[in-house]
């Protein structure tokens, strides 16, 4: 299970401090800022440098307004949204992120494609759901500290996912942990909830402030859990399933 | 007035209660008495069998009504200029402008919302939420006329002429046939840089609609999108689905489409096959940039600050402003030509050109008729014949408005071109942009 995951086990964490994977990081950034990549591209290494991409389908599951928008922009390094709109149907965001194996020191390009569906739209019109679920490889839940509804709504999102096919990964994000004085979750709760769930819990919120550093954490844990949740479904720890689509770009 | 200068402030009421429903545009709102004093004068109105459709105040603002459907009332309220000039005098131009964007603001929450969830109001609680999720892309046509897109007004899509066409052309065909679906646009910029035949057959409302949403979409920086959209003139009852896809950054394509295929299978399965051998000729039509016109139509740069050519049949548009890496500061900014390029563009259509207007739905076909014969009227009515060229000189530029059976042309030149060579430059210049691309 993945709660019995103890964290940074599999991967390098800060390795995007490392001076050797600069030449790795300089790929996914342009002028300092997060590249964006279009369907087409993906990060170019040296023709010498063979680096294995990995794709996987993230889809982000939480109560209108809670952020989930903001929170795939963010991860992406794009600049989130500063007006709240509603999203009205499903949109993607796709990120690249190279992350350093612990076992034998290689190197992969995760490439997360992010989904992000309106909650009125989930409920509107019935095809997004099975569109979003369609080989799905793990989902975000996420609640914001500033609405206690979100929080107590969390059992009801995760049930809907819990199925006969129980290879996902699942975590939950509260969004807005930076607006504590409006805090309507305590930690004590926050805790006794990953207890009683078995998930892990992150946070985010607040200014983005020093580019990859902010987001580096999240992103290792993320890949972290779904590298792991391939090689137990592998049972070959050598050759996890997802080169099935993951490939060589 | 209590708006800045030149914004523009929309407000949304309920047409027969008078329940302010939103207000988009401007960083202040007008106070509640004012919205509710709009909507009273213009009940009042109705009371006395008048439709009333737009005031003037005397500082140059501006407000314009329309109901549609007896269920919305949108307002228009525009802040005025506070300089004058020759072109910014010409205030029946900014009722036409406004005018339209109450169109395109009345279309917009249909697409979003389908016309039945705005003619049926049963709950307007739920309804003001619903309605948040036009926000978007309203703001998006709000902001457009400051991003050198011309569509909104002229309600003809803007265009970016590709360097290669017929290769572009091809694929999105192929691209929109392996979706099953007849529908499909790439955009680069912001602006249709091939559409399938089917495409163009939509209403050019809806068109210039899908265009800004394609914009909107494109501006979060998203991959791919699954978006229900109702056709306002096509469709108003039955959502489609708009499939978009980033291909690179600044070039999407679009379709749109029935229940199959999924996201999900249209992007791993169709997206790769058809489009990665064409990266290369994507990103030329990237580079041709703001210019929108490819590198083999060469113009009398040094004499060209801004031009607009309207195919009138296919209702397409191209525009450009300063073409020339000219930086000399004695010409007006970018920025500025485009506000130039979109007072002539008002100035010439509502004076001297006529107007085709695209159908409008019936119950508003009269009101419409009557507006339109009021805001060209006075000058046109007096002759029995069209005029096919026009001119203007002002402090900053000189203009020349150009008109064939099939083409408008709308020029900006620097001070510095002679008065009495425009006509040349014009004819010059349509011909340029016309002869090679087949625009």
């Amino acid at each position: 299970m993945a709660q019995d995951l103890p964290p940074e086990s599999i991967i390098i964490a800060d390795w995007h401090r490392c001076a050797e994977s600069k030449d790795f990081f300089n790929r996914i950034l342009h002028k300092k800022k997060r590249k964006q990549f279009g369907l087409l591209e993906s990060p170019m290494m040296a023709p010498h440098v063979a680096v294995e991409t990995v794709q996987y389908k993230v889809f982000l599951s939480g109560k209108s307004g809670v952020g989930k928008t903001s929170l795939a922009a963010r991860l992406a390094g794009l600049s989130s949204p500063n007006m709240h709109y509603e999203t009205t149907g499903i949109e993607t965001i796709v990120l690249y992120w190279p992350v350093k194996l612990r076992e034998n020191g290689r190197v992969l390009f995760f490439r997360l494609q992010l989904w992000d569906c309106g909650e009125n739209a989930l409920r509107r019109f019935d095809h997004f759901l099975p569109s979003c679920k369609e080989q799905v490889d793990a989902v975000l839940f996420l609640f914001s500290f500033t609405d206690r509804t979100s929080f107590d709504d969390l059992p009801n999102q995760i049930t809907r996912w819990s199925g006969p096919s129980n290879r996902i990964v699942k975590m939950v994000v509260g969004t807005k942990f930076d607006l504590f004085m409006h805090s309507d979750v305590t930690q004590r709760e926050v805790r006794q909830f990953q207890d009683t769930q078995g998930l892990p819990v992150l946070r985010t919120g607040g200014e983005v402030s020093d580019g990859l550093g902010d987001v580096a954490p999240f992103l290792n844990c993320l890949a972290e859990r779904l590298w792991n949740q391939d090689c137990m479904a592998a049972t070959l720890p050598s050759g996890p399933t997802h080169y099935r689509e993951g490939a060589l770009i | 007035m209590m708006l800045q200068d030149g914004s523009t402030q929309v407000l949304c009421l309920t047409a027969n209660s008078g329940v302010p429903l939103f207000t988009r545009g401007a960083s202040k709102q007008l106070p509640f008495s004012v919205i509710g004093s709009l909507n009273g004068v213009h009940m009042f109105g109705d009371g006395q069998g008048v439709v009333l459709s737009s005031c003037q105040t005397d500082c140059g603002g501006r407000v314009v009504w329309r109901v549609f459907h007896d269920s919305v009332m949108l307002i228009a309220v525009n802040g005025g200029h506070g300089s004058t000039g020759v072109i910014q005098g010409h205030v029946k131009g900014e009722e036409l402008f406004l005018e339209r964007l109450l169109e395109n603001i009345w279309n917009c929450m249909v697409l979003v919302l389908g016309r039945d969830e705005l003619t049926n109001m049963r709950n307007v609680e739920r309804l003001k939420k619903d309605l948040r999720s036009c926000f978007g892309l309203i703001d998006q046509l709000l902001e457009d006329r400051h991003q050198g897109i011309m569509g909104n007004l002229t309600h003809c899509a803007d265009c970016l002429l590709p360097p290669n066409p017929a290769l572009v052309q091809e694929a999105v065909n192929g691209f929109t046939q392996s979706v099953d679906s007849e529908f499909g646009c790439l955009v680069v910029h912001g602006r249709v840089a091939a559409a399938t035949e089917n495409w163009w057959r939509l209403a050019p409302q809806e068109v210039i609609l899908l265009s800004a949403l394609m914009r909107m979409l494109s501006s979060s920086g998203s991959a791919s999108c699954d978006y229900p959209v109702f056709l306002p003139q096509g469709s108003p009852t039955v959502a489609h689905r708009l499939l978009r896809f980033q291909l690179l950054p600044g070039a999407d394509v679009c379709v749109l489409c029935g229940p199959t295929p999924s996201l999900q299978k249209a992007q791993s399965d169709l997206v790769r096959q058809f489009w990665s051998p064409l990266v290369e000729t994507l990103r030329d039509c990237l580079a041709v940039g703001e210019r929108c016109l490819p590198g083999t139509v060469s113009l009398r740069v040094p004499d060209v600050l801004a031009l607009l050519v309207l195919n009138r049949e296919a209702r397409r548009s191209v525009s450009c402003v300063r073409p020339s890496a000219d930086d000399s500061p004695t010409l007006p900014s970018k920025a500025r030509c485009w506000e130039l390029l979109r007072l002539f563009y008002i100035f010439a259509a509502t004076r001297y050109f006529s107007q085709e207007e695209a159908p409008v739905p019936g119950a508003l076909a009269e009101e419409k008729a009557h507006s339109r014969s009021s805001a060209s009227g006075d000058f046109v009515a007096g002759f029995p014949h069209q005029p096919l060229q026009c001119y203007l000189v002002t402090e900053e530029c000189k203009c020349y408005g150009l008109q064939t059976q099939q083409h408008q042309l709308f020029l900006l030149t620097p001070l510095s071109v002679p008065t009495f060579a425009l006509r040349n430059v014009a004819t010059q210049t349509l011909l340029a942009v016309t002869a090679d691309t087949g625009f």
